[in-house]
């Protein structure tokens, strides 16, 4: 699975969604079902897929699908 | 002994909330239950703890509605006390610091402080000359730290191991928030 693809499998995990659900273009504050606790589900649920903790700078960073993907693909 | 507040209490209204300054007989059995609870501290680092209601009356009667503000978050439907905010003006740099918590569980993840937070965020930089608002949230709290982002908050800057664990002494990871005036009313002005 893609780094991509795998970003929006844990955002519509966390949002309890389906991925169909997740568009592409998906960031805080613009996409509404992204809030505060899905927020928290989605870091956690990434540090868990990464097998270590973000970064304070790493997870300051997180706010579109696009920089979930960047971090799973260690970008 | 109450001390007379020095400033003008606050009183506002968003679509959901009441804001008002706390006043001594708000102290409660809800308010205190929220001291107890290591989900709503926990992310504060601040300890748990059994606070007595004389404590928090004394505690609401210590702001002084000037330099510093406890300002309570009230349901309008219900008038249910569900949280409050701490705010600390910097007068000779015309800056708030802003801390909230939102004690009752029911509310978390349904945009309670990012609304009301606005109102207060209009009050300070349109009625009381502010020009900065500060918040620091710990790196680990990451719901408030998507409160600030989504609110349009800028990131300022990561505070290393900037503060002790009440729980287990590590040092914990702090962020700095920060949104001036005209940034603000930029976005007020772009969301309208």
């Amino acid at each position: 699975m893609s780094a991509s693809a795998a970003a929006k499998q844990l955002l519509a995990e966390a949002l309890h969604a389906g991925v169909d659900a997740i568009p592409d273009d998906a960031c805080i504050g613009a996409f509404e079902r992204w809030d505060s606790l899905a927020h928290l589900r989605l870091l956690l649920a990434i540090e868990e897929r990464l097998g270590r903790r973000l970064d304070p700078d790493e997870a300051v960073r997180i706010e579109s699908l696009a920089d979930v993907a960047a971090v799973l693909g260690g970008r | 002994m109450t001390r007379r507040p020095a400033g003008q209490p606050i009183d506002l209204e968003t679509a959901r909330f009441r804001l008002r300054t706390l006043k001594p007989a708000d102290a409660s059995a809800r308010w205190q239950s929220w001291g107890k609870d290591s989900e709503v501290m926990g992310p504060l680092n601040a300890p748990v703890r059994d606070m007595s209601i004389d404590y928090l009356a004394n505690y609401a009667a210590s702001f002084d509605n000037e330099h510093r503000h406890l300002i309570g978050i009230f349901e309008k439907a219900g008038d249910g006390h569900i949280g409050f905010f701490i705010i600390e003006i910097d007068r000779a740099h015309r800056c708030a610091t802003f801390n909230v918590v939102v004690g009752d569980k029911s509310w978390w993840g349904k945009g309670a402080v990012n609304e009301t937070r606005a109102a207060l965020l209009d009050h300070f930089f349109e009625r009381r000359g502010i020009e900065k608002a500060l918040g620091s949230p710990l790196a680990r709290n990451f719901p408030a730290v998507f409160n600030y982002k989504a609110q349009g908050w800028r990131h300022e800057g990561t505070l290393r191991g900037h503060r002790l664990s009440v729980t287990d002494g590590s040092r914990l990871d702090q962020y700095q928030f920060g949104l001036l005036r005209e940034e603000w009313r930029k976005l007020r002005k772009a969301n309208a």
